[in-house]
C-alpha cells in the first residue's frame, strides 16, 4: 500500500453487520449501480467489501465498471470513498427509518435468478414485506397516458390484487401510479421500485401514494438515502422492475420512452412480456402495438394473464352501469365510436345542437359511460 | 402685472384643472416656467415665443414668470401653450384684461401661430366645464370632440392671430366645421368580417354569443388553423352599439390616448388585440412620467383579445388578474396614483399543448405539457367563465349563422339582463357576485339537481360552480327562456372545460 492512499478512520473497525456494511457502500458518494456491482463482484461479502473500501483499495474493482476512465480518477474516487464511508452514521439512519437491507444471495432477497446486472443490495422500506412472497406482476407504461390507459391500468391493478398477485411498478406519473392505485384500492400488496433514494419522493405530487405504498407494500431502491432524481437512474431502475416480476405488462407506451427499456429487460431476463394493444390512432398505444408485433403476448383478457401465473382470477366484474338511454345519448355514444371526441366533433357527427350534445354527454357522464378530460369525451 | 387663464392637463384619462398665471415685471428680460412642468411643457417656451412673434404680437422684453397652479401636480403635454400665449397677450397689453373672464383655453401652438389639436380634449373640456368655465376655446381639430360635452360653449380657433381678433371682437368666432357623418367604432373594429365566414365550430359559436351577451371571459383552445382567431375577431360584429354614457367613457379613453382624429363619438365596442410580446405596462397601463392607459383601458367596454395566450410573458398575464376582478386598474407612481377604467371582455386563444394536436393524438411528453400549462396560472384560467376546446371543422360543415342573426339574439339577451339587474349595481350576468346568485339566478328543482351533478362529476370548486350558474343564466337569456332549465345547466357545464 502506498502512502498516498487515504485510509478511513473506520478501516480497523472489524465487526460491522453485513446489512450495515452493504448500506454504507450504497451510501458512498458518486456510487452508481454499475460501480456497486463491480465492488460486490470483487468482494462478495459486504463486510469484506467495506473493509477494502475503507482501506482505499476500491480502485482495483472499478477497472471494469463504467467508472472513472483513468487510473488516477479511480484512485481519487477510492480515496474519496475511504474517507466518506461511515458505517456508524448509516446504521443510525437505518435504525431511525426502519429500513431493511436485502442482500444478494441471502434469504429475503427477491431476485432469485443470478442475473449479471442485478443490484447486489436493495434498500427496502414499508410494512408489507410479504408482498415479495407472492407472484409478482410488473404493470408499466407511459407517463403521458390517455384516460383510457389510466382506467385500464387501474382495472388491471385491481384484478391482479384480487387474484392475489403483487403489483410491481415505478411510482411514476401515469400508468405506474394508476396500477398502484388500483391494486391498493382492491386491498392488494404493491412494490414500488424508485430511482431515487428510498427517502426521496419523486414526483412530488405522489407524496400520499408513496405513504400508501409504504403501508401496504414495499418501496425498493438501490440508491442511497437522499439520492435526488437523476435522469440516468430511471432506465437503470427499470431492470429491477423487470427482474422482480414474474410477468411484465405494458398498458400504454410510446415507441420511445422508458417503458421500452423495461420491456427489453423483461425479454433479456426471460420474463413473460404482455402488451395491451390499442388503436393505431393513439400515439400512447403505438409502443404496445409494436411490442405485440415483435412477439409480446397481447393482453386481451386479464384472466389469461392471471392464469399464466397459476392464480385464479376472481372476477369482480364491472360495477353495474345503467343502460344507455335511447335517443340523443345513444347517438352521442355511437358517434364517439369508442374513441375520444370533443363536443364540437360530436355536434358535427350527430347533427344535434351543442345544447343537445352537452345534455346527452352529461347524462352519459353521470351513468359512467363517458369520462371528461381536458376538453375531450372518452368512452369508458 | 398678472393674468390668470384656466386650462387643463391630462392625468391618466382625466383632466386636471390648471390655472395658468402669467406675471410680468421689470427686470432683466427673462422667461421662466415654474410649477412642475415636464419636458414638453418646458419646451413650450420656445413655441409660445415663436408663435407670438409669427402672429405679429410683440414678445414682452421684461421679466416673465409663468406659474402652473396647482404647483404640486405634474403637467404634461403641450396643451397649456394656448393659455400661456393668451396670458402673455394680456400682460403684454395686446388683449384687454377682461376678455378672458370665464373662458378656458386648451391647445398646442405651432411656430407659425397655428393652433394644433391635443389628445384628451373631451376630458379636458369636461374638466373645465365642471370647474365652472362657461366658454372653452379649443383647437379647430378638437371642436367636434369638445362639443360632446354638454353645458359649455365651444369656440374653435385655427391660429393665434384669429384667436386675438375674435377675443377683441374684431371678427366673429369661426363656425365649427361640419360634423362628420354618424358615430362609428375605432378604426380597428371596422372591417372585421362576418361570422358566416367561419365554418363549423358550433360549440365555440355558442360560447362566443354567451361571451358577448353576458360579459363572460372566453378561452378558446384548439389546434392551429381551425379558426379560433377568425372567430374571436368577429366578436365585435355581434356586440351591440354602446349606449350614450358608455360611448362617452370610451371616447374619453381613446381621446386621452391620442387615438381620435376625427372627433367622432365612438359608438361601437373597441376591439384591442395586442401582440404577445406586450409588456406588463403595455397591457395594464403605466409607463414613466404621465401614466398612459394600457390595453385593458383601451378595451374598456369592449374586447381585449389575446391570441396565443401562452406566449404572453407570465408577468404580463398575472398583471391582468386585478383588472379582471375589479374592472378598474390602479396605477401607482411616486407622485400620483390613479384609477383607470378597465371593464373589458377578455377573449383568448391558445393551443392545447406544444404540439398543437391535443388529445387524443397529442405527441407531447408529460413534462412538455406540464411546462406549457404552467405558463397559464390557475388563478388566471379560473377567471375564464367559458373555456372551450375547438376542433377542426368537418368536411360537411357549412358556413355558420351570420353575425346579424346572432347580434339580434345578443342584444335581446342584453336587454333582458338589464331589466333583471336594473335595481342592482351590475350590468351583466358575469358580474353578479356569488352571494347574489341565489336571488338573481334561481334554479328550479330539476335544474338544481343538474347543477349539483355537474359540480360533482366535473369536480368544480365553489367558484367554478358559481361561474357555470352565471353562464347558464346567460344561455337562457340568449334562448329567451325565463327560467334556467336542466339542459341549459348542462350546456353551461360543457362550456367550462379543463383546457388547455
Amino acid at each position: 500500500m502506498t502512502a498516498d492512499v487515504a485510509v478511513s478512520r473506520h478501516a480497523d473497525v472489524p465487526a460491522t453487520r453485513p446489512t450495515v456494511a452493504a448500506a454504507t457502500l450504497v451510501q458512498l458518494p458518486r456510487m452508481r449501480p454499475d460501480r456497486l456491482r463491480a465492488v460486490a463482484d470483487r468482494w462478495p461479502d459486504p463486510v469484506a467489501a467495506l473493509r477494502a473500501v475503507c482501506r482505499g483499495r476500491a480502485a482495483a474493482a472499478l477497472v471494469h465498471a463504467d467508472g472513472p476512465r483513468s487510473d488516477a480518477g479511480r484512485r481519487r474516487l477510492a480515496a474519496e470513498w475511504a474517507t466518506a464511508a461511515d458505517p456508524d452514521a448509516t446504521a443510525r439512519v437505518l435504525a431511525r427509518r426502519s429500513t431493511r437491507v436485502l442482500l444478494e444471495g441471502r434469504p429475503g432477497y427477491p431476485i432469485e435468478d443470478p442475473l449479471p446486472d442485478r443490484p447486489p443490495y436493495l434498500l427496502a422500506e414499508g410494512e408489507g414485506l410479504e408482498a415479495l412472497d407472492r407472484p409478482r406482476v410488473a404493470v408499466v407504461g407511459t407517463r403521458a397516458a390517455t384516460p383510457h390507459g389510466l382506467a385500464d391500468a387501474r382495472r388491471l391493478g385491481e384484478a391482479l390484487a384480487e387474484a392475489g398477485a403483487t403489483v410491481v411498478s415505478g411510482l411514476a406519473i401515469g400508468i405506474d401510479a394508476a396500477a398502484h392505485e388500483g391494486a391498493l384500492a382492491a386491498g392488494g400488496l404493491v412494490v414500488g421500485v424508485v430511482a431515487t433514494g428510498p427517502d426521496v419522493v419523486y414526483p412530488r405530487r405522489h407524496v400520499r401514494l408513496f405513504d400508501r405504498v409504504r403501508s401496504s407494500g414495499l418501496l425498493l431502491s438501490e440508491a442511497g438515502f437522499g439520492t435526488p432524481p437523476e435522469p440516468f437512474r430511471f432506465p437503470i431502475r427499470n431492470r429491477i422492475i423487470a427482474a422482480l416480476a414474474d410477468a411484465v405488462v405494458v398498458v400504454e407506451a410510446k415507441v420511445t420512452g422508458g417503458t421500452r427499456s423495461t420491456a427489453g429487460h423483461a425479454l433479456d431476463y426471460g420474463r413473460d412480456l404482455w402488451a395491451q394493444p390499442g388503436s393505431v390512432r393513439n400515439p400512447a398505444a403505438e409502443g404496445c402495438n409494436r411490442l405485440v408485433a415483435e412477439g409480446a403476448l397481447p393482453l386481451l383478457d386479464h384472466a389469461e394473464l392471471i392464469e399464466s401465473l397459476d392464480l385464479t382470477p376472481r372476477g369482480r366484474h364491472d360495477p353495474a352501469r345503467p343502460p344507455v338511454p335511447a335517443g340523443a345519448p345513444r347517438a352521442v355514444l355511437a358517434a364517439c365510436g369508442g374513441e375520444a371526441a370533443t363536443t364540437d366533433q360530436l355536434v358535427g357527427r350527430t347533427g344535434l345542437s351543442p345544447a343537445e350534445v352537452a345534455t346527452a354527454a352529461a347524462i352519459l357522464q353521470k351513468g359512467g359511460h363517458l369520462i371528461r378530460s381536458r376538453g375531450t369525451w372518452w368512452p369508458t | 402685472m398678472l393674468a390668470s387663464v384656466p386650462s387643463a392637463t391630462l392625468l391618466g384619462i382625466d383632466g386636471q384643472l390648471v390655472e395658468v398665471e402669467v406675471h410680468i415685471s421689470n427686470g432683466l428680460p427673462s422667461y421662466t416656467v415654474v410649477g412642475l412642468p415636464d419636458a414638453a411643457v418646458r419646451e413650450s417656451r420656445e413655441r409660445v415665443r415663436a408663435a407670438l412673434i409669427s402672429s405679429e404680437v410683440e414678445f414682452p422684453k421684461r421679466r416673465i414668470t409663468v406659474n402652473l397652479a396647482p404647483a404640486g401636480v405634474r403637467k404634461s403635454g403641450a396643451g397649456l401653450e394656448l393659455a400661456v400665449a393668451a396670458g402673455l397677450m394680456i400682460v403684454g397689453g395686446d388683449l384687454p384684461s377682461g376678455c378672458l373672464d370665464g373662458v378656458g383655453l386648451i391647445g398646442e401652438l405651432g411656430l407659425d401661430g397655428t393652433v394644433r389639436p391635443v389628445p384628451g380634449a373631451l376630458a379636458l373640456v369636461d374638466t373645465l366645464s365642471r370647474a365652472g368655465v362657461g366658454t372653452v376655446v379649443v383647437p379647430a381639430g378638437n371642436a367636434h370632440e369638445a362639443s360632446l360635452v354638454d353645458g359649455v360653449a365651444v369656440r374653435p380657433t385655427r391660429s393665434l392671430g384669429e384667436l386675438r381678433c375674435c377675443l377683441k371682437g374684431e371678427m366673429p368666432w369661426p363656425a365649427p366645421p361640419d360634423p362628420p357623418p354618424g358615430g362609428a367604432g375605432p378604426a380597428d373594429a371596422d372591417g372585421m368580417g362576418d361570422l358566416s365566414d367561419v365554418r363549423g365550430l358550433a360549440v365555440a359559436r355558442t360560447a362566443l354569443a354567451a361571451a358577448a351577451a353576458g360579459g363572460h371571459h372566453l378561452l378558446l383552445a384548439g389546434p392551429p388553423g381551425v379558426g379560433k382567431t377568425m372567430l374571436a375577431q368577429r366578436l365585435p360584429s355581434i356586440m351591440g352599439p354602446l349606449g350614450r354614457a358608455e360611448a362617452l367613457e370610451v371616447t374619453r379613453v381613446h381621446s386621452a390616448a391620442g387615438r381620435i382624429h376625427d372627433g367622432r363619438l365612438i359608438e361601437r365596442p373597441p376591439f384591442r388585440a395586442p401582440h404577445h410580446t406586450a409588456s406588463p405596462p403595455a397591457l395594464v397601463g403605466g409607463g414613466s412620467g404621465r401614466p398612459h392607459p394600457g390595453e385593458v383601458t383601451l378595451a374598456h367596454r369592449g374586447v381585449l383579445f389575446l391570441d396565443e395566450l401562452g406566449e404572453f410573458p407570465p408577468r404580463a398575464l398575472d398583471a391582468l388578474r386585478q383588472p379582471l376582478e375589479e374592472r378598474v386598474v390602479r396605477i401607482s407612481r411616486v407622485p400620483t396614483s390613479l384609477e383607470l377604467p378597465a371593464d373589458f371582455l377578455l377573449v383568448a386563444c391558445t393551443n392545447p399543448c406544444p404540439c398543437g394536436r391535443g388529445a387524443p393524438s397529442c405527441t407531447c411528453t408529460d413534462a412538455q405539457q406540464d411546462r406549457y400549462r404552467r405558463r397559464l396560472s390557475a388563478p388566471l384560467l379560473d377567471r375564464f367563465d367559458l373555456r372551450v376546446s375547438v376542433s377542426a371543422p368537418g368536411p360537411d360543415d357549412g358556413p355558420g349563422e351570420a353575425s346579424a342573426a346572432v347580434a339580434s339574439r345578443v342584444s335581446a339577451a342584453v336587454a333582458r339582463q338589464e331589466a333583471r339587474l336594473a335595481d342592482w349595481p351590475w350590468r351583466r350576468n358575469a358580474h353578479v357576485p356569488a352571494g347574489a346568485l341565489e336571488r338573481l339566478v334561481p334554479l328550479g328543482p330539476d335544474a338544481d339537481a343538474a347543477w349539483r351533478d355537474a359540480i360533482r362529476l366535473n369536480g368544480l370548486s365553489g367558484r367554478g360552480a358559481a361561474r357555470i350558474r352565471r353562464v347558464a343564466r346567460t344561455l337562457a337569456d340568449l334562448a329567451d327562456r325565463p327560467d334556467v332549465d336542466p339542459p341549459t345547466v348542462m350546456l353551461a357545464a360543457s362550456l367550462r372545460e379543463d383546457v388547455p
